[in-house]
């Protein structure tokens, strides 16, 4: 019900926005076929606003089709292959640059943008760019999700730290993890006697599987290096990113501040039950903190990998248009770009937000229904916000970097050994893959 | 061919029993699924592990024995993760599979005999196995997750132990998966040994008392050569189950720490659905599936001569 509310009165924005921007298309009435991912609870969002699509667009049909994103992946290469592709499909960052680099999706060429009105400014920019490859881009981002800092307020308050200033540099991150610090004999971190193995709080949650990497990622970022260097090799193992990954390793073992060998579950369990102060992880745990009444804010993933810039890791969704046979009805390119085009507009974004998206533009960030919301503390820095991609190699790339964040976090190996022995495993397959993408 | 035949024979005009097609007719339809989906697959595979391919790229080369070769190279990450991935699989056979045939063994032996709540203990133990293996996944990670999970809990607040890391210790990550496979698949073995229990006749039993033998020498002398061929198909069949783990270690510890628990299926899916090499995924496929064919064809040897050697 609040859906229709939002996008009934959304409707007429964007008809305005809608006309001043583009011709709509003109041509003979035709159907296309869309194919995502959105299967859980964004499900019904996505085809409410389908609906309203097909209802303002008399001469364009969309049809859509939800199936998990695993099932995609599989199938989309035999779907081109055959010539059988759906019209449009939303392909995650992570994938996004295979599928390009194996020549799977068709370029949106600056005519085409133009064509269908489509502005690029009106996204964040690394969200936009996430899709680009080799100077061409392929999509349009439509969903975004990032890695933020949950905190505490109650807690932080109980230490003696402001509640409504959360760290943002290294330095102000470390006093406040070391405030929040406290064993079960009421000894804080660095005094006399304090049992780092008996913690009553403790600062901040790192843990060992994938999202837990991408506090590494977001810290490397940070410290103006990469996961891959300009020839699209592994890198992750330069000075900078090892400086940033031992940062956050020390948290651990020199500074305490952070339990050892954790895992998800338990830091987030940790988080709910006002044990840790900062919890770093994806935006998608809002609800969950929400519907628990915490008392919690949410800030951009501070700067304690460095000081070079501001990053963290986000995930995206973009709208594709696969390759197609040779005869393929202009028509239907025309009508899906405008779908594209509509569908990110920021009417139609802000109703997407409703999933739990972060908003893809600045303008829909804007919005005053955010200005009460815990979430609208990240809202300054979403153009910060940096996906895994731009590679076609992701699997070698970043199957390695979750492993190296793993063995250097659970003290297996020295941080250098570990990123070092990552990159070392990544670039060999690197190699090979290169072979098949010729 | 039709030459061949004897005149009288009558023409394949007539469908009737003495027609030469009628049983390839009958074979018909088992012999087209057989072709679709056994022999065709595995011809395909078989192509595509001899080439470069990609179903997108305009180009399949043929690359020969390059994947297989790259296998038996121990300076490529894939020989490497493949063979310690085989090893990890191994590992979880060679010590899941006497537990499940054993545990499977006491069990249906404890709930033959005529005990309050038979039904009720059989259902309880054949229970779990109708749980999806991402239901039995997460509950077993939970009950050892390294800082909130039941059995740390205990240790901790009861006995004032520190925690252990269960799930990021190289070795101790394989106790959830150990434990929770035997309490998730142990019903289905139970069941079968109840059915071969019910079919063992009281006679001999009587006969063996008579003779004065106790409760060991009745198991040893009795129920046990009597239970030798479903013990063989028990064990055949755990075995190949048991090669198979996928689910349980992605859902536990996702191949971790440092692949120390990823299983070969699971590094293969790995290899063709995160890298997009199908070509050496599929190599991987054929030797892990040779290496299988061989050790099943070893233990029906070594089984079924136990088998007859007992009875």
């Amino acid at each position: 019900m609040k859906h229709r509310m939002i996008s009934l009165t959304l409707a007429s924005l964007a008809a305005l926005t809608a006309s001043q921007a583009f011709a709509q298309y003109k041509g003979p009435k035709v159907t296309i076929t869309y194919l995502h991912g959105f299967t859980g609870a964004d499900r019904p969002v996505m085809e409410a606003l389908i609906k309203r699509f097909n209802e303002t667009h008399p001469n364009i049909v969309v049809r859509g089709q939800a199936q998990p994103w695993t099932t995609t992946w599989q199938q989309l290469p035999a779907l081109v292959a055959s010539g059988r592709a759906p019209d449009v499909v939303v392909i995650n960052e992570d994938q996004i640059t295979g599928f390009i680099a194996r020549g799977a999706l068709s370029p949106l060429s600056s005519a085409d943008l133009k064509a269908a009105g489509i502005d690029k400014n009106r996204f964040y920019k690394p969200l936009f760019q996430t899709a680009d490859y080799k100077g061409q881009s392929y999509g349009l981002p439509v969903s975004s999700v990032a890695y933020v800092m949950f905190y505490n307020k109650d807690l932080m308050k109980k230490v003696g730290l402001d509640p409504n200033k959360p760290p943002q540099t290294r330095a102000e991150f470390l006093k406040a993890a070391q405030a929040c610090t406290v064993d079960k004999a009421g000894k804080k971190a660095g005094e006399q006697g304090f049992n780092p193995k008996n913690l009553d709080t403790w600062g901040v949650s790192l843990y060992n599987n994938w999202v837990g990497a991408r506090a590494a990622y977001a810290a490397i970022l940070q410290n103006g290096s990469s996961l891959v260097d300009k020839n699209l090799n592994a890198a992750f193992n330069s000075p900078q990113a090892v400086e940033a990954v031992q940062f956050l390793v020390d948290l651990v073992t020199k500074y305490n501040v952070a339990r050892p060998n954790s895992t998800e579950e338990a830091e987030l369990a940790a988080f709910s039950q006002g044990k840790v102060c900062m919890f770093p992880s994806g935006q998608w745990y809002l609800d969950r903190f929400e519907q628990q009444k915490m008392n919690f804010g949410v800030a951009f993933f501070p700067r304690i990998g460095g000081s070079k810039q501001d990053a963290a890791w986000g995930g995206s969704s973009h709208l594709t248009l696969p390759k197609q046979r040779p005869n393929y009805d202009k028509n239907k390119r025309a009508a899906a770009l405008e779908f594209m085009n509509w569908l990110t507009l920021p009417a139609q974004n802000l109703t997407w937000t409703e999933t739990g998206s972060l908003p893809t533009m600045s303008a829909v960030a804007k919005d005053k229904k955010f200005a009460d919301k815990p979430i609208a503390g990240v809202f300054s820095k979403l153009s910060n916000i940096y996906a895994t991609s731009g590679f076609p190699w992701g699997g070698q790339v970043l199957v390695p970097f979750d492993n190296a964040w793993e063995n250097a976090y659970l003290g297996k190996k020295s941080v250098k050994k570990a990123l070092d022995d990552g990159v070392n495993d990544s670039n060999k397959q690197v190699a090979q893959a290169r072979k098949s993408f010729q | 061919m039709s030459t061949a035949l004897p005149r009288r024979r009558p023409g394949y005009g007539q469908l009737n029993d003495s027609n030469p097609l009628v049983p390839y007719l009958y074979l018909l339809p088992h012999a087209i699924f057989f072709f679709v989906f056994v022999i065709y697959p595995v011809g395909y595979g078989v192509y595509v592990s001899l080439h470069r391919w990609d179903l997108l790229s305009e180009s399949r080369p043929f690359v020969g024995l390059e994947y297989y070769r790259a296998l038996f190279d121990f300076s490529t990450p894939q020989a490497q993760f493949f063979w310690k991935s085989l090893l990890n699989t191994t590992f979880f056979t060679v010590i899941s599979v006497p537990l499940l045939v054993a545990t499977s063994l006491g069990l249906a032996l404890l709930l033959n005999r005529p005990i309050l709540g038979r039904a009720f203990f059989r259902a309880v133990f054949f229970l779990p196995g109708v749980l999806t293996v991402s239901v039995m996944g997460i509950l077993w990670r939970w009950i050892f997750d390294n800082q909130i999970g039941l059995v740390n809990a205990i240790r901790t607040d009861l006995f004032g132990n520190q925690p252990i890391p269960f799930l990021t210790t190289e070795g101790l990550a394989w106790l959830p998966i150990i434990i929770g496979t035997v309490w998730w698949t142990i019903g289905f073995n139970m069941t079968l040994y109840l059915a071969a229990l019910g079919n063992i006749s009281r006679s001999y039993y009587e006969a063996a008392e008579i003779d004065g033998a106790g409760t060991w020498a009745k198991f040893r002398f009795i129920t046990l050569p009597l239970l030798a061929p479903i013990t063989l198909f028990v064990t055949v069949t755990t075995v190949l189950a048991s090669f198979q783990l996928f689910g349980q270690t992605l859902v536990i510890t996702n191949g971790g720490p440092s692949r120390s628990t990823q299983s070969v299926i699971q590094f293969i899916t790995e290899e063709a659905f995160t890298n997009y090499q199908f070509s050496s995924a599929a190599a991987m496929s054929f030797v892990f599936g040779l290496a299988m064919l061989i050790f099943t064809y070893l233990q029906f040897k070594i089984m079924a001569r136990d088998a007859k050697g007992g009875s």
